[in-house]
């Protein structure tokens, strides 16, 4: 029974097809409340997918979506925001409010709060601002009303740094507030912090093991009297850190020898040369 | 609801794509009371029938305003599917209403009649106009892009069937007598175009109230059928 009130959504045997192939098979996922979970995997693995079937805006072609609480809000980030909305951000956030049923007095309180949050202007037409300050518009939508369930289609994507800084406070934020967050993304590490529970998409199937074809191979370099701010230009350096007077740098394995000749002319000493598995675009 | 209505109204003005079939409507009118006087029925009579294919038209333009991620937005706030439907649905009627008021209003306010309308024909005219308006809309919403992807296919079996609509009697005459209850099915545009013809316009007692009762029924399994297969 605590179980069952814990949990927010559950998916069961979830199947859906688009032109005779099978995007999502035999898909089942438990979502429990305030907890966040990534959905990773690579481009046209289902994500979206999945994620427009959890937030109900799309059926399966068999299996059951369960929402065990009746009126759970639900928040939505598309991963494109639309762009031919004829309203200035302030006007459509409101009328996106009124329909979910938001009154009037909150809302002419909470869409100039975030707006100024997000730093976006509200003086043109949504169909004329840039990528990201459309992503910001489709951010802020989203998070109107506080969600219980906040689904995010690679949210970042697009995003300035300040953007990106306030989203990850926002979901904090939200997250405090006893908010369930579930999110793709997979261009950075910028969730590591936030995300609880990551599953892996691919062939259509769900899992909670990396997929070998998510795996990229690289080297961590361990040089010895090296500065951390002499490999700063070095393109083929992904990262670099500084522990314990050591630089530790993760290079793709093809790149590794330019690097070690790199730091030998700089007269380094290479302490070690390790092979580690890292998720395609995280270290 | 009427936040959504009040919404997707306000983006249909902002997308100017009212612009092709209003205007086009307004021009008929003008030029169909050129010549002066008129009969009163059949002159209402031929314009509701124009505000039949005109709400069609306002309707295949109106389903096409929102992109799928926005519909998607919407519902979501909605919390339905039928609900978002039923609303556009109500925002294009709000729409031929306002024709209807014009199409009804200009002949009068103009002088283009030959004896004034009385309140039984003017309520039938506005009737007759209103019931058209709902056939056209709930017709066009099977051929939108929510039911047939295609948009040729779409466009195309819209055309196809408004014309057989119109030309319904035309086809009862040819069609061998075993086949003539095909035009059951056919969307009944002019079976209230009959019924005015044969009426006198003095009491509504003498018009034959079914054709329109049927125009209403037909529309509704229509929009029915419209909204279980937009939830596919």
């Amino acid at each position: 029974m605590g179980d069952l009130l814990k949990r927010l959504v559950k998916l069961e045997n979830i199947r859906k097809i688009y032109s005779k192939r099978v995007v999502l098979n035999n898909i089942s996922l438990s979502v429990y409340k305030n907890q966040t979970i990534a959905i990773l995997g690579g481009n046209g693995t289902g994500k979206s997918t999945l994620l427009r079937l959890i937030a109900g805006i799309e059926r399966p072609n068999s299996g059951n979506i369960v929402y065990p609480t009746k009126s759970i809000q639900i928040g939505y980030v598309p991963e494109r925001f639309p762009i031919m909305i004829r309203f200035t951000p302030s006007e459509y956030l409101y009328y996106i409010g009124r329909i979910g049923g938001v009154s009037k007095v909150i809302l002419e309180k909470r869409i100039p709060y975030l707006l100024k949050r997000f730093q976006l202007k509200d003086n043109q037409r949504i169909q004329k601002l840039s990528k990201g300050n459309l992503q910001k518009v489709g951010i802020i939508q989203a998070i109107l009303q506080t969600p219980d369930l906040l689904i995010l289609d690679e949210p970042i994507s697009g995003l300035d740094q300040h953007a990106q800084q306030e989203l990850s406070i926002v979901l904090k934020e939200l997250k405090e507030q006893g908010a369930t967050i579930l999110l793709t993304y997979h261009e950075s590490n910028f969730f590591n912090d936030l995300v609880e529970e990551t599953y892996y998409l691919e062939g259509g199937q769900l899992s909670t093991t990396i997929p070998t074809t998510e795996i990229e191979p690289m080297k961590l370099i361990i040089a010895k009297q090296l500065n951390q701010s002499a490999v700063k230009e070095w393109g083929e350096v992904i990262h670099a850190i500084t522990e314990d007077n050591k630089l530790l740098l993760y290079v793709f394995e093809k790149n590794s020898d330019t690097v070690l000749s790199k730091i030998l002319h700089l007269q380094g000493t290479i302490d070690s040369v390790l092979t580690v598995d890292t998720i395609k675009g995280k270290v | 609801m009427f936040e959504f209505i009040k919404y997707s109204l306000q983006d249909y003005i902002r997308s100017q794509k009212y612009f092709a079939p209003i205007s086009t409507y307004i021009i008929i009118i003008f030029v169909f009371y050129t010549y002066t006087p008129n009969p009163i029925i059949d002159s209402y009579a031929v314009t509701a029938l124009i505000l039949f294919v005109i709400s069609a038209w306002l309707c295949v333009s109106f389903l096409s305003l929102d992109s799928t991620v926005q519909k998607q937005i919407i519902i979501l706030r909605l919390k339905s599917n039928t609900r978002y439907f039923v609303g556009k649905l109500l925002s294009i009627w709000l729409v031929t209403v306002v024709l209807t008021v014009y199409a009804f209003l200009y002949p009068i306010l103009f002088q283009m009649f030959r004896e004034p309308v009385n309140f039984t024909l003017g309520f039938v005219a506005i009737l007759n106009h209103m019931v058209l308006a709902i056939l056209g809309i709930s017709v066009a919403s099977i051929f939108s892009r929510e039911v047939i992807k295609s948009p040729i296919s779409a466009y195309g079996g819209l055309a196809l069937c408004l014309t057989i609509s119109i030309s319904a009697l035309g086809i009862y005459d040819v069609l061998p007598s075993i086949f003539k209850n095909i035009v059951w099915i056919i969307p009944p545009a002019i079976s209230t175009q009959s019924s005015l013809m044969e009426w006198s316009g003095t009491s509504i007692t003498q018009l034959s109230i079914f054709s329109f009762v049927w125009i209403v029924i037909y529309s509704l399994l229509v929009l029915l059928l419209f909204l279980k297969l937009s939830r596919r």
